[in-house]
């Protein structure tokens, strides 16, 4: 939501100042994925969104949902946000974060949607012509969707490739129909 | 029983699918987060321009308005029922255009150009942006050429030349549109292409000017453009410059166009609501910061351009064009010191005031000549009228003056008395029926009469009979010199003494 992405930019931002300061870009990214997770469960939502808790108490809590995977400033950071009442914001952080950490390390991350499975050979001539066109190290995941009929769909971000057959005849019906 | 369209020819379909691109480009895609009326709010699409279509599922299309960080705001220019938040939304990278060129005389298009007139395609073969940056300083010419709208008052008192843009405004019901109509029925045979747009109208009204324009044989030089009421409001935003580009085309092709906005009160409501909507900070009168951009970048295109610009543009040698706005607007009880009518006013070049008391008052059209205003025209008034029409300036002035002065008093000396005479027959004069325009030669006939005292043993109630028996036996007995003066718009000696001895003779030997 653009609102959530305009309130978690601050707190993006400065996670990933500290982190790339202490040179422990993934740590955070694994602590940032671990709360979101947490976070993002029903149950735990639920207890985080209950008006009736003080913000430390929610804070504890879901640091002791989370154990061991947070250590000492995670921790701190969580009572942070806690104190501003922006821990639903936790989701967006970590997806804000990996978006930074992504620019930062030159990566991009790919969904390659396909009719059908490609083979290894195809994979990997896909991920360096795509390689080409970002300018990035390619993050590839790859997903079979027999709806598309045939071809693929590429997916970067905001960046769309569609080369499927089912794209091509929804664009042939609305030339038709216009 | 289902209707045929126009579309569904074989020939057509065929064209289509040959013609489709299926070349799989890189685009960007953005989600819907939020749909208001008319309005949504889109996630993702970071590479959107300003102004750029956005094409939505099942064939909609929208424009880009608001760029803000992680979203962009945009209009949707259709039917926007059926969007929900989830669907996705792709760039097009091309700027909102609309169809230009002659094919589109004769017809009524909508604000994105397709037609809603049941005649078939368009067939037009070019495309123009909606929104373009207005002539510069270099390529313009001032206005020397007029635009005759048959109408003797305006055409006398408040000329408007080619490439002027002239306000008409008054309240509802006053004959706005009337003088517009009027207008272009006047250009069917004077080269000039005419462009109606009519913004949040009823739609029964737009059926009834058109109606109006096939009677008169107008509508074969004339464009409408209909955004109406019932359409969503950022159609009726968009539509004066769609008509404006239409315009544009014969301006660039060294061709005069007059485009008239019936009415641009209406498309300042509807921008309020759509930047309303966009959370937009609201200002005087809940209007946005810009709306007086919204209409000057809009009158600013209205231009006389020169025949280099001419030529740069459409390759046309040695033909200067124009394109001649007259913009309407709408008052609440005569009040023009509201937000939008002062600004239009003070962007135009003159403005036509109408006052619901001259029109309840029985003079159509119900100019007022003391507030009407030409700041242009008078350069490129026919030199016949410009002669005569200072006699009428005072005439009308003095009865004026007089008129309000002489409530109080009993008697009057003669000069007085005569003044006063003169000018109720003046004023008298200055009615005329609708869709009647009159030729130069016409109306200087009978102007000419008036000024030279020819009326003064007329009596008021007679005098538009006068007019009219005047001049159905100027055009039985003078023809060839009547079609002379319409042709060189000239006044010399020769004139003056051929007009006198036919008024004479026709004031011995005719009734009326």
């Amino acid at each position: 939501m653009a609102e959530l992405a305009t309130m978690a930019r601050p707190y993006a931002n400065a996670v990933f100042d500290v982190a790339k300061r202490d040179n422990d870009l993934g740590v955070w990214s694994k602590a940032l994925a671990y709360l979101a997770t947490a976070a993002g469960d029903d149950t735990v939502r639920t207890l985080l969104e209950t008006p009736d808790m003080e913000a430390p108490v929610k804070a504890q809590k879901l640091i002791d949902v989370c154990g061991d995977a947070l250590d000492d400033r995670t921790k701190r950071f969580v009572q942070v946000l806690a104190g501003n009442k922006r821990l639903p914001l936790i989701g967006e952080i970590s997806e804000q974060f990996e978006a930074l950490r992504a620019a930062e390390e030159q990566q991009i991350d790919v969904e390659v949607v396909s009719a059908m499975p490609l083979t290894d050979d195809q994979q990997s001539t896909l991920a360096a012509a795509l390689k080409k066109k970002f300018e990035r190290e390619v993050n590839m995941t790859h997903s079979v969707d027999t709806s598309l009929i045939g071809g693929a769909v590429i997916r970067a971000g905001d960046t769309v490739i569609d080369g499927s057959l089912s794209g091509k005849l929804k664009k042939l019906a609305e030339n038709v129909l216009r | 029983m289902q209707q045929l369209n126009p579309s569904e020819i074989s020939d057509i379909i065929k064209a289509r699918i040959e013609n489709l691109d299926v070349r799989s480009e890189a685009q960007n895609e953005g989600t819907i987060v939020g749909v208001s009326d008319g309005i949504v709010r889109i996630h993702g699409l970071a590479d959107a321009q300003y102004g750029e279509m956005l094409e939505f599922d099942g064939g909609l299309y929208g424009m880009a308005l608001n760029l803000e960080r992680d979203s962009v705001g945009a209009v949707i220019l259709g039917e926007y029922g059926d969007l929900s938040e989830g669907q996705t939304v792709r760039c097009t990278g091309r700027i909102l255009e609309v169809p230009v060129g002659n094919e589109l005389l004769g017809r009524v298009v909508d604000a994105l150009g397709n037609p809603i007139d049941g005649k078939g395609p368009l067939n037009a073969t070019q495309n123009s942006p909606v929104e373009k940056v207005a002539p510069g300083v270099i390529s313009r010419q001032s206005v020397d050429q007029p635009v005759q709208l048959g109408l003797k008052a305006i055409d006398a008192m408040v000329p408007i030349g080619r490439g002027q843009r002239e306000l008409i405004i008054g309240d509802r019901q006053i004959g706005k549109t009337a003088i517009a109509i009027d207008a272009i029925i006047n250009q069917k045979d004077s080269g000039i292409r005419c462009i109606y747009v009519a913004i949040g109208q009823k739609m029964s009204t737009v059926a009834n000017v058109v109606r109006t324009l096939e009677e008169n044989g107008a509508m074969d030089n004339t464009i409408v453009v209909c955004a109406s009421a019932s359409d969503p409001a950022a159609l009726q935003f968009i539509a004066p410059y769609s008509g404006c580009s239409m315009g544009e085309y014969f301006r660039d092709s060294g061709e005069d166009a007059l485009i008239i906005y019936d009415d641009l009160t209406k498309q300042a409501w509807a921008y309020r609501q759509i930047s309303l909507l966009l959370k937009r900070p609201p200002g005087r009168e809940a209007y946005p910061g810009d709306v007086f951009y919204l209409h000057s970048r809009l009158l600013e295109r209205a231009a006389r351009v020169n025949a280099a610009y001419v030529e740069s543009v459409s390759g046309v040698k040695g033909k200067t064009g124009s394109l001649t706005a007259l913009p309407i607007i709408e008052t609440q009880g005569g009040d023009v010191s509201a937000f939008v009518p002062t600004n239009v006013i003070s962007i135009t070049d003159g403005q036509i005031f109408l006052e619901a008391q001259r029109f309840n008052s029985g003079s159509r059209p119900a100019m007022s000549p003391g507030t009407s205003v030409s700041r242009v025209g008078g350069s490129a008034q026919t030199k016949f009228i410009k002669k005569i029409s200072g006699g009428i300036k005072l005439a009308l002035a003095q009865y004026r003056e007089l008129a309000a002065f002489s409530q109080f008093a009993s008697d009057l000396d003669d000069a007085t008395r005569r003044q006063l005479e003169h000018g109720e027959r003046v004023e008298e004069l200055m009615k005329q029926k609708q869709y009647a325009p009159m030729s130069v030669a016409e109306m200087g006939t009978v102007l000419f009469a008036a000024n030279e005292g020819y009326l003064e043993d007329v009596e008021v109630a007679k005098v538009l009979d006068f007019e009219e028996a005047l001049l159905s036996y100027m055009k039985s007995e003078h023809g060839a010199f009547m079609d002379d003066v319409n042709a060189s718009g000239d006044y010399n000696d020769e004139i003056v003494s051929t007009l006198k001895s036919a008024i004479e003779t026709f004031k011995k030997t005719q009734t009326y």
